[in-house]
């Protein structure tokens, strides 16, 4: 009864336009009132311990404000380059150096729409003119865009993270290996199509501009040993490691890169100058470059978007944590998992429900809140029947993956939306194709759990003894 | 003092709470890793900058329409049908304000009378915590201006720019500059 | 309608704590369940313990057991179970609580609204560390990961270690990478947590007690009827003598799996390296003695000669 009334009251909000974050707040909140013990002022309580106790989630701001940089800082330019450089000879190259690109953008970036639209905006026109279809370009770009997710950092494992109480930096860890193989089914799902359909293929650069793009893209490269290597060298835990990031960002867009920023336009080396002296007056203006950030409006408003999309994610976070905890001071995830045991279901039956449930969540809600409110309920049993945490955790990711491109709320096919200008069941058509990957992969990493496990597993043989 | 000083003033603060929170995390790495030491104070204080950062934030996210929302099923609609779909999306939004307002208000007032403070920095947790009738009084008042708006009919209801405009609008101009 | 006492921790239920808090709830609805209701929220479903206390005086929740450090917020006093090297072992803990002076601690919070019921023990800390940690000077500089408590702070500052407070769910990784080079915590809190497998030394040092209090609101709790307060003290007292017991035993029993699996090498202390670091570690008495009392500290030592 009082689940019934939650969940009614919750789409009935969002169905007449209410914010997702107010509307789980507000049918949390009348729940209370009509059905509990529970007084407004705990509401307000856990609203704020929701945005003031959970240290993991404070990296989304962190990871947020950083893509921002990378996007905007001339970072995604250098990295789609070098890209091409790499496989573009290949045939079908352009579009397999795409996924490249949208992998190595996923490793310094938390977030899936933000690649898709990082390097998105870029390859599908690029590919467009090479001659390949702008539908087959729009699907792999949707399709490995979702990788955002999977390949560490993600803003969906903090989520899961903060929400279990396991550790992000072992959910970090345990994405690197699927992410990697699914970049790697995509790519061979398009050398065969590429070979069927008799694609084009660049010719090959030499080693030459592949060293030359790999240095210029390696600012932003930097980035993954920078992640990554902080939290498994023991120099930070998650959420430093992306506040580090945010800083670095920063430093090479504005002052390595200069494609946003006072330093704009400012070459590192004039014509006929001394080395030396452009040395000292690079030292001298990146100083001065430094307090002028501060005034400078393309800075100020990289800094203003991350904000929005920062307050807004959080909020609805704050929300849904809110949300999680009127279902289980009503026990309902008590109730339900009962159920669910009582139908003696073995674990394969159970990974089942919970892709089917996850996928039909995935087609209404965003990411994070599917993840606070699916995670208090299907925790407990699957620590009942052996699964580990971890898997279960990147089980969910490649499902919240999966509905970044499934109707009617799909970030990515949003996003590829707004780059291609063409309608969003256009971008549908383009993207199903490459949907039947994606459930294949779902398949492969929710019964072969030594996809996810191994990683993390061999870190713990490496450094336990 | 003009709207546009106010409005710029709001601004500075969301950006400046962003700005502090990611450097404090920051010189905290730097001096643990650097030199070896550290403040016992900074995760505490962190937080809840993060904590004000999006309750102050809130408001302003319903002025420039970035909340996240699903419209498609109000769009479907007839116009008059909408306008009324809105309107109401617009009060409950003001109920669930006015709620967290009352929820609020008790909660620091008993804060308040225990006088307890905070558990690193000898700050009053009220205080602390008192961005929570902040940020949902400027809740409030954006909801009924945008209320008074749709009733007029000078606005459809909240504006919706996920997630997903925002990165589009971050990497437009990057895309430019690439086809240039 | 029956009362309804929700008790929220933020164990796992197989703890000692959550054993105990199990026990509570059975004892009292088998034998007064039309009186009274007892609800058990695990891992911090409900609250975590810093808000749990804020929960509670607002009547949301009528039962916790917090660590004892967590009342530093609301009153000094019960900082006296953090000082380094106060108390001898656990027996003296238990002599010190049974005494006058550790039941009048349960009252200690009354003018804050908090009204204690009794002590939940979880063991005496240990030391552990990528280093070995014989003499204090072996903790020199090192980092260690602390709970939020400016007495423990002041511990690894008498050692001229840093103390650095740290989430716990990051605490295992963070010790793998040594970002952080130690930590302190009792015997079944490094086995459950699985911190032995990472920290390749455990000293064993009986250096402090970790504990929790029972506690609920003065306002929910002087609202019930003066019979029903008493069997339910009895029925609490009941379940914490069985989960003190359970904490025994667990002890004992996790430190021996640690020492069998090989994973980390637990140091002794002789007498003599044991007076150094009681002698490095007491100034910390001194620097809270007015804020804690002279005669509790006092009456802590007094515990010791059983
Ligand atoms: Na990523
Ligand atoms: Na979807």
């Amino acid at each position: 009864m009082t689940s019934a009334v939650l969940f009614l009251l919750l789409f009935l909000c969002m169905a007449i336009g209410m914010p997702v974050a107010m509307a789980l707040g507000l049918s949390s909140v009348v729940t209370i009132l009509f059905f509990s013990q529970d007084s407004l002022a705990s509401v307000a309580l856990k609203l704020f311990e929701a945005l003031s106790e959970h240290y993991t989630l404070l990296a989304i701001p962190f990871f947020i404000l950083s893509s921002a940089f990378l996007s905007t800082g001339g970072v995604a330019r250098r990295i789609i380059r070098f890209a091409m450089d790499a496989v573009g000879h290949i045939r079908g190259g352009l579009a397999m150096a795409s996924v490249l690109a949208c992998m190595l953008f996923a490793a310094v970036s938390g977030s899936s729409p933000a690649t898709v639209a990082a390097i998105g905006s870029i390859v599908i026109a690029g590919m467009v003119r090479a001659g390949y279809p702008q539908s087959f370009a729009t699907g792999v770009i949707c399709n490995a865009g979702t990788l955002g997710i999977l390949i560490p950092p993600s803003i969906v494992m903090l989520v899961y993270a903060a929400a279990t109480e396991v550790s992000a930096a072992r959910m970090f860890m345990a994405g690197v290996i699927p992410g990697l193989l699914m970049g790697g089914i995509l790519m061979f799902a398009i050398y065969v199509v590429a070979r069927i359909r008799d694609l084009p293929a660049r010719p090959w650069p030499g080693l030459r501009e592949l060293a030359a793009s790999f240095f210029s893209a390696s600012g932003g490269l930097m980035l993954i040993v920078i992640v990554l290597g902080s939290i498994y060298g023991g120099i930070a835990s998650p959420t430093e490691a992306a506040a580090v990031s945010a800083v670095y960002a920063f430093l090479v867009a504005v002052l390595g890169y200069r494609d946003i920023g006072p330093l704009k336009g400012v070459p590192w080396r004039r014509e006929g100058e001394p080395l030396a002296r452009a040395a000292a007056r690079n030292l001298l203006q990146m100083a001065w470059a430094l307090v002028r950030s501060a005034g400078d409006a393309q800075v100020r408003g990289v800094v203003m978007e991350a904000a929005k999309v920062s307050i807004m994610l959080l909020f609805v976070i704050a929300n849904a944590m809110l949300f999680a905890h009127v279902l289980t001071t009503e026990r309902i995830p008590h109730a339900i998992a009962q159920q669910i045991v009582e139908m003696g279901l073995p674990a394969w039956g159970f990974l089942i429900l919970v892709n089917l449930v996850l996928l039909a969540a995935g087609n209404f809600m965003e990411p994070s809140a599917i993840i606070l409110i699916m995670a208090p309920i299907l925790f407990p049993i699957a620590t009942r029947l052996g699964i580990d945490p971890i898997h279960l955790g990147i089980i969910m990711v490649v499902n919240m993956e999966i509905g970044m491109i499934t109707p009617p709320v799909g970030l990515n096919l949003f996003v590829a939306a707004g780059i291609t200008g063409r309608s969003l069941p256009w971008v549908v058509r383009a993207a199903v194709p490459w949907l039947g990957l994606l459930l294949l992969f779902l398949i492969l990493i929710t019964y072969l759990p030594q996809i996810s496990l191994f990683l993390p597993g061999l870190i713990d043989r490496l450094q336990g003894y | 003092m003009s709207v546009r000083v106010l409005n710029r003033i709001e601004e500075a603060v969301i950006a400046l709470l962003l700005v502090a929170t990611t450097l404090l995390v920051f010189v905290d790495v730097v001096l643990r890793f650097g030199f070896g030491t550290g403040w016992l104070w900074s995760q505490e204080l962190t937080l809840h900058l993060s904590a004000w950062f999006v309750l102050f934030g809130a408001s302003y996210g319903v002025k420039v329409g970035a909340h996240i929302g699903v419209d498609a099923l109000v769009r479907v609609l007839p116009r008059r049908a909408r306008r009324a779909a809105s309107a109401v999306a617009v009060a409950a939004a003001l109920v669930y304000c006015g709620l967290f307002l009352a929820g609020s208000w008790i909660y620091l007032g008993k804060m308040f009378r225990i006088g307890i403070e905070m558990e690193d920095l000898p700050v009053p947790l009220w205080v602390a915590h008192g961005i929570l009738l902040v940020g949902f009084a400027l809740l409030a008042l954006r909801l009924l201006q945008l209320l008074w708006r749709v009733l007029r009919g000078e606005a459809e209801g909240f504006r919706f720019a996920d997630e997903a405009e925002e990165s589009l609008h971050l990497a437009r101009g990057e895309a430019e500059e690439a086809r240039r | 309608a029956p009362t309804v006492i929700k008790f929220s921790h933020v164990v796992a239920e197989n703890t000692p704590k959550g054993r105990a808090a199990n026990a509570f709830a059975d004892i009292v609805n088998t034998f007064m369940g039309d009186e009274v209701r007892v609800e058990v929220y695990p891992n911090s479903q409900l609250y975590n313990d810093n808000k749990v206390l804020e929960a509670m005086l607002l009547g949301d929740v009528q039962m916790a057991a917090p660590s004892l450090s967590k009342f530093e917020r609301y009153t000094k006093k019960l900082q006296v179970f953090d000082l380094p090297f106060l108390f001898r072992d656990i027996d003296a803990v238990d002599r010190f609580i049974a005494s006058p002076a550790g039941q009048g601690l349960l009252a200690s919070m009354e003018r804050k609204g908090i009204v204690g019921l009794g002590y939940l023990h979880n063991g005496m800390k240990q030391l552990s560390a990528s280093r070995p940690l014989r003499v204090p000077a072996d903790a020199n500089g090192l980092k260690f990961r602390i709970m939020s408590s400016d007495v423990i702070a002041a511990q690894f500052e008498a050692v001229r270690a840093t103390p650095l407070k740290k989430p716990f769910s990051e605490v295992f990784t963070l010790l793998q990478t040594k970002a952080i080079d130690g930590q302190e915590n009792t015997w079944s809190n490094i086995y459950s947590k699985k911190f032995y497998e990472v920290q390749p030394y455990i000293t064993e040092s009986n250096h402090g007690y970790l504990g929790y209090m029972v506690v609920t609101s003065k306002e929910f709790w002087n609202g019930l009827p003066e019979a029903t307060r008493a069997k339910l003290k009895k029925a609490l007292d009941i379940a914490i003598e069985y989960g003190n017991q359970v904490a025994r035993v667990k002890a004992g029993t996790d430190r021996a799996a640690i020492a069998r699996s090989g994973r980390s090498e637990i140091i002794q202390l002789t007498d003599e390296q044991r007076a150094q670091w009681v002698e490095a570690m007491k100034p910390v008495w001194k620097k809270f003695e007015r804020e804690i009392g002279e005669d509790l500290i006092e009456a802590a030592l007094r515990a010791n000669e059983g």
